[in-house]
């Protein structure tokens, strides 16, 4: 039995004297700047670096000693394609921010995520994968509070993604609203010309 | 004003233009929208052809570099216009060579495309260029971000950002009055109308954003024309996803341009959206 992403979370997270709606209705958005939005609900990591270290897991978030090969065999778990790795390691050089969970005991990279963009207004987070045997633990929440923190940091405060249809009910917690305003996401398509 | 239009060449609307109805010029920026009210024309594929031929051998001297060459995307499905340049650039040998440069007195490089050229009553020459590797003034970019609307950004955020990004598109105006000495040519005054913007990890994906056209220009098809090139251009590059965000207003605009929304449902996320 797979308990969801925010039930695991609930047994980590301190107790919160406020207790702000997950939810937030898009009115509070209106008035707030983006400063005052801490990255999570708390205003701290929903479990911190000392709390993985003692699990085993490592937060990285530089590119110096990531192995691509970790990296592709990561990838290829969760259905990515295999990158090329003259490619990847091109990426990689041009990604603003990014972030990797080294498992100490296998050695294997079990978390990916990263971001691009302009590092001055816009964002775009890509890849953000968990190896199916350590989802269900709260780790993409881990990745993702700490690379959207790392970006706000840099003060960007446009930052989007694309979400399939089965992780928007993810990212939405995480203060992610899908197609505000209108907004669509697009993408270009070779057959349609 | 009245024009005359001695060569006007439209050399980058796609032959099988199908005449579509109003033409927003795009913004895929989540703060701004710039609305065109008319409709873009659509010229004969006959006349295409023609134009692009003479064109092609007086002006586009597209430098092969080898770089080029290993980049030039084979997958890109070849349009009328992609085949007619492929065939055009294989009659010179493989050249790794600066372009010879006629006596012309607008200078291209690779990356650029003379969209439109008219000479007036006048004899003024006005030529509309797009470019993918033109320096693009955070000055003039702010007059044109004015024009249309857009909140102002500090400009050396603004000059950071372009530099921070993988490609920068732009539309210019140039202006050649005639000279009123027949030895010494008028100065070529140039004016930016339109840009766009892409940034990308430069292998896998590029994201397009702050699509514009000076609202005087609009109409013409010339966002389309913008957006256009820069897929072809990222294509060259062999940037595989091409992606951005579209007003709703927009959206249709983008769609015949070759994008496609929500695409197998993804949906476009924002954090904390500003309003």
């Amino acid at each position: 039995m797979m308990l969801s992403i925010n039930g695991w979370l609930n047994l980590f997270q301190p107790i919160q004297l406020q207790l702000p709606l997950l939810y937030p209705s898009l009115a509070s958005y209106h008035h707030e700047s983006r400063q005052n939005h801490s990255v999570t609900e708390s205003g701290m990591f929903s479990q911190s670096d000392d709390d993985l270290n003692s699990r085993g897991f490592e937060i990285h978030m530089s590119r110096d000693d990531i192995n691509l090969d970790k990296l592709n065999s990561l990838f290829v778990m969760v259905g990515f394609p295999r990158r090329e790795k003259g490619k990847l390691l091109r990426a990689l050089e041009h990604t603003v921010s990014l972030l990797w969970i080294h498992e100490k005991k296998s050695g294997s990279i079990i978390g990916f995520a990263r971001a691009t963009g302009d590092s001055i207004f816009n964002a775009i987070i890509w890849d953000v994968v968990v190896d199916p045997s350590y989802q269900g633990l709260g780790l993409g929440k881990v990745m993702m509070e700490r690379l959207i923190a790392d970006l706000v940091k840099r003060g960007i405060s446009n930052i989007a993604l694309y979400a399939e249809p089965n992780v928007v009910g993810f990212y939405q917690p995480l203060g992610f609203i899908s197609d505000p305003d209108g907004i669509r996401a697009m993408a270009y398509s070779r057959r349609r010309r | 004003m009245a024009m005359v239009c001695s060569t006007v060449s439209f050399l980058v609307l796609p032959p099988h233009c199908s005449g579509r109805p109003s033409c927003n010029v795009a913004c895929s920026s989540s703060c701004c929208s710039v609305a065109s009210s008319s409709h873009a024309y659509c010229p004969a594929s006959r006349n295409i052809v023609s134009i692009l031929t003479s064109s092609h051998q007086q002006r586009h001297h597209h430098p092969l570099t080898s770089d080029a060459l290993d980049k030039r995307d084979l997958r890109t499905k070849a349009g009328l216009w992609d085949s007619i340049r492929s065939g055009l650039l294989k009659t010179s040998p493989t050249s790794v060579t600066e372009p010879e440069r006629k006596e012309d007195e607008f200078d291209l490089v690779e990356g650029e495309v003379v969209l439109v050229e008219k000479v007036q009553t006048d004899g003024t020459v006005e030529k509309i260029v797009f470019a993918s590797g033109a320096e693009v003034d955070v000055y003039e970019l702010e007059l044109l971000c004015d024009k249309v609307g857009w909140p102002r950004r500090p400009p050396s955020k603004v000059a950071a950002a372009l530099r921070n990004s993988y490609m920068v598109a732009s539309l210019h105006l140039y202006r050649q009055p005639p000279s009123a000495d027949g030895d010494i040519p008028a100065l070529e005054k140039r004016e930016l109308i339109g840009m766009a913007r892409a940034t990308s990890d430069h292998a896998f994906n590029a994201t397009i954003w702050d699509v514009l056209v000076d609202p005087l220009y609009q109409g013409q098809g010339l966002g389309k024309a913008l957006v256009e090139q820069m897929v072809r251009a990222l294509l060259r590059r062999d940037i595989g996803n091409i992606t951005l965000f579209a007003d709703a207003q927009v959206v249709d605009f983008y769609k015949g341009l070759g994008f496609e929304a929500d695409p197998e449902g993804i949906k476009g996320m924002f954090w904390y959206p500003r309003y």
